[in-house]
């Protein structure tokens, strides 16, 4: 299949996530993930960068998982069907209407987790939209309108994919060292500042190379907007507009 | 077309001043060399004419620099990139697109240049830099040496008036090394582009230097002709140091030069010659493996053995299969079909403390192996994944560079201090089999002659087997037993390193050249027949 243009996943997340938040259902965010999943396994190539959709997965999956621990844990009861209780921690009696456990209810950890699947449907569709585009070709039709701006694109835009390579690269790295499981705090730091590093590196190459000097930029071969990218684009407009039909 | 006037430059971290008053000016079409140690501020020197220095990584900048006429304190980089091409130590870092005609498009793209422009440009430096069939591949599948083509033809192709190099060879073998030089030699002489190269290998860029920059690295710089700079420079290449072994008047930059003044000797003396040591039980065996990427064969049923007390050097051009096979051996990669085997266990298999003990892997780029976040962490981490005393990383390390200050992070590192890193890390646990890949990257000549003595000293003291894969035949002359040439994935020639450098002209050291047809491959190997 022909590449599609690289703007067309990003808004096409961009309107899926629209529909996720406008129908604020649980259901339709593990759709959402699904239909992103099933995209990235059968269009995404075989590039560094197609591994930031499970990355963002499995970020999602811990957040969900510290949220709902929190959220069960900790803020004001809802009633309902009792599942367990935890002690309560005694609270000085300024911060009335706050309470650290107690009892769990079952309609408490439902909300939790609704809240919890839609953030990482927003942060999974974000995960696909990079999977799924080459950095390096979104930059390369990103307008500069602002040559600060424009850096500050790179840097954002390639922060993501360049986790995911540090991620792969320390873990090599950790391989040949003999050590195969390594704790998360002594990955977590270097990972990003391997990654912020060479985010930076990549903005002095390009700015060393004329990026954003010239407001106007041409094109050796123009990437051009086919059909399909139309049609992609147009089913994730009616998934938005039925979202907000039916909400 | 480049002037320094009254140049300092300090970076706010550190205490050390790296250029202090420097004062040179580069005339349009001069090709000038920067020599330095390893961690003397060349690079930075080279950043300082597009401005990269200091916009993009800080530092304090006394004096002005001009290049054509503007400063680079008042532009952006990016506002010379029509006027200076920059091609960074390690290309890979550098690439902002994903397939080769993008990447050499951007630049153009960037500057609003007309599309039938870009098509006549790009295809010219295609064929230029030979990649005419590497056009549509993806950048992240091309071997070190082609991206550092792309990487100059990235540059050259934007036709600017001074190209700056940082290392332009390091990657090369010796024949595309070769070609890279002549046809930069051939743009300084036909469109007078002015070019300045940093770089450690001087026997590869010697003979096509106008002038040398010589950094001393305690802030000091000296700017003169090669002859001047090389007379008493502890920096030169092994042509000069034969020259001086030999007690010549002069110093000889070329071949020919050294060929005609060494007539005599080389009617004298006798002939080095060629054994193979005594070694041990195999340690390193690969048999019938082969690697496949999709379609494209990398490796065709290869056979190679290694034994303890054993150093091999795999040599071969560019693309020929060398680090897929050093990562086939290691075990990062599954060969598509075939075993390969350390010490008897299969590479694949090797985990945690037996693998540290068993197999110690320098990567191409020695900083894939560097997480932490200072050197004494790394080190620290060193000692403790091999429960040794702490403080015995950082003392190895100490005997290889001795002037690392402990909390530098590893990023803030040159290349070669870099690499003595990884080493000190990967000794500290002693493993049977030592593998490096391009190890002599950035390494100037003293560090080199340092890596020389410990190998040899690890292989031969410790009976333990080194496997290394290089394009730097000096390196080879001095330190193999023993080399196996890979072509196109296929074992071409395997041998005693005499036979094998002596057999090809593109594949010899400096000394073997001037000293043809004798059988001397090393300075100290004249010596000893002169003696003996």
């Amino acid at each position: 299949m022909k590449s599609l243009h690289p703007l067309t996943w990003w808004i096409w997340s961009l309107l899926i996530v629209g529909a996720v938040i406008a129908t604020n259902s649980a259901w339709v965010a593990g759709l959402a993930i699904a239909v992103a999943a099933i995209s990235v396994l059968k269009f995404a190539e075989d590039a560094p960068w197609a591994k930031s959709f499970w990355f963002s997965l499995r970020l999602g999956a811990i957040i969900l998982f510290i949220r709902t621990i929190v959220g069960v844990l900790i803020g004001v009861p809802i009633p309902g069907t009792k599942l367990f209780s935890v002690p309560i921690l005694p609270l000085p009696s300024w911060i009335a209407g706050i309470r650290i456990g107690g009892v769990v209810t079952q309609e408490r950890l439902l909300s939790s987790i609704h809240e919890g699947l839609i953030i990482i449907a927003v942060i999974c569709l974000f995960g696909a939209a990079v999977s799924l585009t080459s950095p390096h070709k979104l930059l390369r039709v990103t307008p500069v309108v602002i040559y600060e701006f424009g850096v500050a694109t790179v840097i954002a835009t390639s922060a993501l994919p360049q986790l995911v390579q540090s991620v792969g690269r320390i873990r090599r790295a950790r391989t040949l060292r003999g050590d195969e499981n390594p704790s998360w705090r002594s990955i977590a730091i270097p990972l990003l500042e391997d990654s912020l590093a060479r985010s930076l590196e990549l903005a002095a190459a390009m700015d060393s190379r004329g990026y954003g000097v010239s407001r106007k930029r041409s094109r050796y071969r123009p990437i051009p907007w086919q059909q399909i990218d139309s049609a992609v684009i147009a089913s994730a407009l009616s998934a938005l507009a039925l979202a907000l039909v039916l909400r | 077309m480049i002037n320094f006037s009254n140049v300092s430059l300090i970076y706010p971290t550190s205490t050390k001043t790296i250029l202090e008053d420097l004062s040179f000016s580069i005339v349009e079409g001069e090709l000038v060399l920067v020599i330095g140690s390893t961690g003397t501020g060349k690079t930075s020197l080279l950043q300082l004419i597009n401005g990269l220095v200091p916009h993009h990584t800080g530092g304090i900048l006394a004096g002005d620099i001009t290049v054509d006429g503007i400063s680079t304190k008042l532009v952006r980089p990016g506002e010379l990139a029509h006027l200076v091409g920059i091609v960074g130590q390690n290309p890979a870092q550098g690439f902002v697109t994903d397939t080769v005609e993008e990447e050499l498009a951007f630049g153009m793209e960037a500057l609003n240049l007309a599309p039938d422009l870009m098509r006549k440009r790009v295809e010219e430096i295609l064929d230029l830099l030979a990649l005419v069939h590497l056009r549509n591949r993806a950048i992240s599948t091309l071997s070190g040496g082609e991206q550092q083509r792309v990487a100059i033809g990235s540059a050259l192709v934007m036709h600017p008036k001074v190209l700056v190099l940082d290392e332009p060879t390091s990657a090369l073998d010796p024949i595309a090394a070769e070609e890279v030089l002549s046809i930069l030699h051939r743009l300084v002489h036909d469109l007078s582009l002015t070019v300045v190269i940093a770089e450690h290998r001087l026997e590869r860029v010697i003979g096509f230097a106008d002038r040398i920059i010589h950094i001393a690295g305690d802030g000091n710089a000296k700017i003169d002709l090669p002859e001047i700079i090389l007379k008493d420079a502890n920096i030169a290449p092994p042509i000069v140091h034969l020259a001086r072994a030999l007690g010549l008047s002069d110093v000889g930059l070329s071949v020919r030069d050294v060929r005609r003044m060494t007539e005599t000797i080389r009617d004298t003396g006798k002939d080095v010659e060629s054994v193979l040591p005594t070694v041990g039980a195999e340690r390193i065996l690969a048999k019938d493996l082969t690697i496949k990427y999709g379609s494209h064969v990398v490796l065709k049923s290869l056979n190679v053995s290694v034994r303890a007390g054993e150093i091999v050097a795999l040599m071969g051009r560019n693309g020929a299969g060398k680090s897929s096979l050093l990562t086939a051996l290691v075990g990062l990669q599954k060969p598509t079909s075939g075993t390969s085997h350390i010490c008897g266990k299969a590479s694949t298999d090797l985990k945690g403390g037996v693998r540290r003990e068993t197999v110690g892997f320098i990567p191409q780029e020695p900083s894939d192996l560097l997480y932490g976040q200072s050197v004494d962490g790394e080190c620290a981490q060193g000692d403790k994944d091999n429960q040794i005393a702490p403080g015995t990383t950082f003392a190895l390390l100490q005997r290889i560079v001795p002037s690392i200050s402990p909390d530098t992070h590893p990023r803030d590192l040159s290349e070669g201090q870099r690499l003595a890193l990884a080493l000190a890390i990967v000794l500290s646990a002693q493993p049977q089999v030592l593998i490096l890949d391009e190890p002599t990257r950035g390494l100037d000549y003293q560090s080199k002659a340092l890596l020389i003595s410990l190998l040899q000293n690890y292989s031969k003291e410790l009976g333990r087997c080194v496997l290394i894969a290089t394009h730097d035949v000096e390196l080879v002359a001095e330190l193999a037993d023993r080399v196996i040439f890979l072509a196109d994935g296929e074992v071409v020639a395997d041998g005693p390193t005499l036979d094998i450098l002596l057999s090809s002209p593109a594949f010899a050291p400096q000394v073997a050249k001037v000293m043809s047809p004798r059988r001397w491959l090393t300075v100290s190997d004249v010596i000893a027949a002169m003696e003996g």
